[in-house]
């Protein structure tokens, strides 16, 4: 019973979370309309009503039902499919196909994600250039825009850029969700350490070769972006390694042990963020008094973020992506949304709401554009 | 101690909340602000490197861009030279090109622009080999391999 109670805690009335979506209802529609609504194209003001329908009643369904992960899944899982969807339908428009060509690393016309972030900072701090055959600031994902949207979500949510607001995150998170049990339950807690040693390792070698190693050779979302030209041995044994890193990193794996193992064991930016979880406000806390410890959330953190001792010791690991699985999963509610300087168990819808309303926003601005240009093409495939 | 770190924490939450919001209809400003920061500029390995000298014909325009031997610390042995033809380019094109300067002719490149083929024919012993010759949006680009 004690517990049934503290669940509806974080519920609310029908009315109450109609409320709290009012504010993001307001902001979507601003940034999604521009503030006039365009219906003169069919096509795309019925994409845009639906990206805008979406996110608000994910919004709302968080407030109403007291989960998080379930809708913030939905929407990150889309958000991914989506911004696929545009990046290669922007290529096959205009290229004709998923890859680049010699002239596009010359005249620097490849996208920047923010993945080759960590792969900047030393090239710029000792030879004060950015080694990336992409624009500075004009055109489709250029390098200053990126850098900011990046910087400042880090700044805000941590270590939760990696569940609210990267873009291929999605992927292995779908995945890990595909199946209800795990088929590999153990793995090893050191290898959450590697991507650090991933970052080191990319950082020197980019450095040295003044190169973007990590997306010439390892990034496992070239097999769904875009990748060079295969015409040589070269770059035929990159495009395997792209192929094969996202088929047992993005695929199998995450659907054997239902974590998100591409973001656990690979993905240098995630390294850089968990380092960036020290200074963000929003932090996941564990309130000690409230914990029976059943590890249900040791069991369910897609990122390896928790372990018992974590638990016992009443604090969350500088992994924590603040995804919300355990905060779902907890029926004391004990493991919490929490802000620096809150004590544990205190103000949790607070700092719920809060938190909810920061990423939830920027996840919703941020997904926006490539969910509608998603609905618009599939639209056009049927009218 | 403990209502203050409250009252900070809580603060700094509102701050990030105005930073989000306000992140989006500014970031065209922030971008631009950021894209002047001194480190802000492509190295030259990507962008070729800055147009040294520029020999204009009847109808099309060669740039020859200053050699590029950008290392992380120190330059490096290697490096190269890139030549880029725009205008209305001849099928086949064919120069000798001086690309230190120096009054003597470095190489002779010979591109057969319908058959891809590019033909280099180093004089100077620093010329190396062809690294990439491709089409490009302006008409051709070559970068010839460079030792110093």
């Amino acid at each position: 019973m004690d517990s049934v109670l503290k669940i509806e805690g974080m519920r609310k009335s029908l009315g109450k979370s109609l409320l709290y979506t009012l504010p993001m209802f307001l902001i979507t529609f601003m940034f999604m309309t521009g503030g006039k609504p365009n219906f003169a194209d069919p096509v795309s003001a019925l994409a845009m009503l639906t990206a805008f329908l979406l996110v608000n009643i994910l919004y709302f369904l968080m407030h109403y039902t007291g989960k998080t992960d379930r809708y913030r899944a939905v929407l990150f899982i889309i958000f991914a499919l989506s911004l696929s969807y545009t990046l290669i339908h922007n290529m096959v428009e205009v290229r004709k196909s998923m890859t680049f060509s010699q002239a596009d690393i010359l005249e620097c016309r490849i996208p920047f994600c923010h993945l080759v972030i960590p792969m900047m900072i030393l090239p710029a701090a000792f030879t004060k250039s950015i080694i990336f055959p992409g624009s500075i600031i004009s055109g489709f994902a250029n390098i200053s825009s990126m850098v900011v949207l990046w910087l400042v979500a880090t700044i805000v949510l941590g270590r939760g850029f990696c569940s609210w607001g990267c873009f291929y995150g999605g992927w292995d998170d779908g995945f890990s969700r595909i199946k209800k049990r795990p088929v590999i339950k153990k793995i090893s807690e050191l290898w959450k350490w590697m991507p650090f040693a991933v970052l080191i390792m990319v950082m020197l070698t980019a450095a040295l070769s003044m190169m973007p190693t990590y997306c010439s050779w390892i990034c496992p979302f070239k097999a769904v972006t875009e990748f060079e030209q295969v015409t040589s041995v070269e770059s035929a044994t990159k495009a395997g390694i792209f192929l094969s890193l996202f088929g047992g990193l993005v695929v199998v794996l995450p659907v054997m042990t239902r974590k998100r193992t591409q973001c656990s064991f690979l993905c240098p930016l995630g390294a850089i963020n968990s380092l960036s979880n020290k200074i963000t406000p929003f932090t996941v806390k564990i309130d000690k008094g409230s914990c029976n410890e059943c590890f249900k959330c040791v069991e369910v953190c897609p990122l390896y973020a928790l372990t018992p001792e974590d638990i016992k010791a009443g604090k969350v690991s500088l992994f924590c992506s603040k995804c919300g699985k355990c905060v779902d999963a907890c029926s004391k509610k004990a493991i919490h949304y929490g802000i620096r300087g809150i004590p544990a168990g205190t103000m949790k819808n607070f700092s719920r709401n809060l938190f909810l309303f920061v990423s939830f926003l920027f996840m919703a601005i941020f997904s926006a554009g490539s969910i509608i240009n998603t609905l618009q093409g599939l639209l056009k495939l049927i009218f | 101690m403990k209502k203050v770190k409250i009252i900070a924490g809580i603060s700094w939450a509102f701050l990030c909340l105005i930073l989000i919001i306000i992140l989006f209809p500014g970031l065209n400003s922030f971008s631009l602000s950021v894209s002047k920061l001194p480190f802000m500029k492509l190295n030259p390995r990507y962008t070729g490197g800055e147009i040294a000298n520029q020999v204009i014909s009847k109808s099309c325009t060669l740039d020859i861009r200053k050699p590029v031997f950008n290392g992380f610390l120190k330059e490096r042995n290697s490096g190269f030279v890139q030549l880029d033809w725009h205008g209305t380019i001849p099928d086949i094109i064919k120069d000798s090109i001086d690309y230190d300067y120096d009054g003597k002719k470095d190489f002779y490149v010979l591109i057969d622009r319908k058959n891809s083929k590019t033909v280099l024919e180093p004089i100077d012993r620093k010329v190396k080999d062809v690294l990439i010759s491709t089409p490009t949006s302006y008409g051709w680009a070559i970068r010839v391999g460079l030792i110093k």
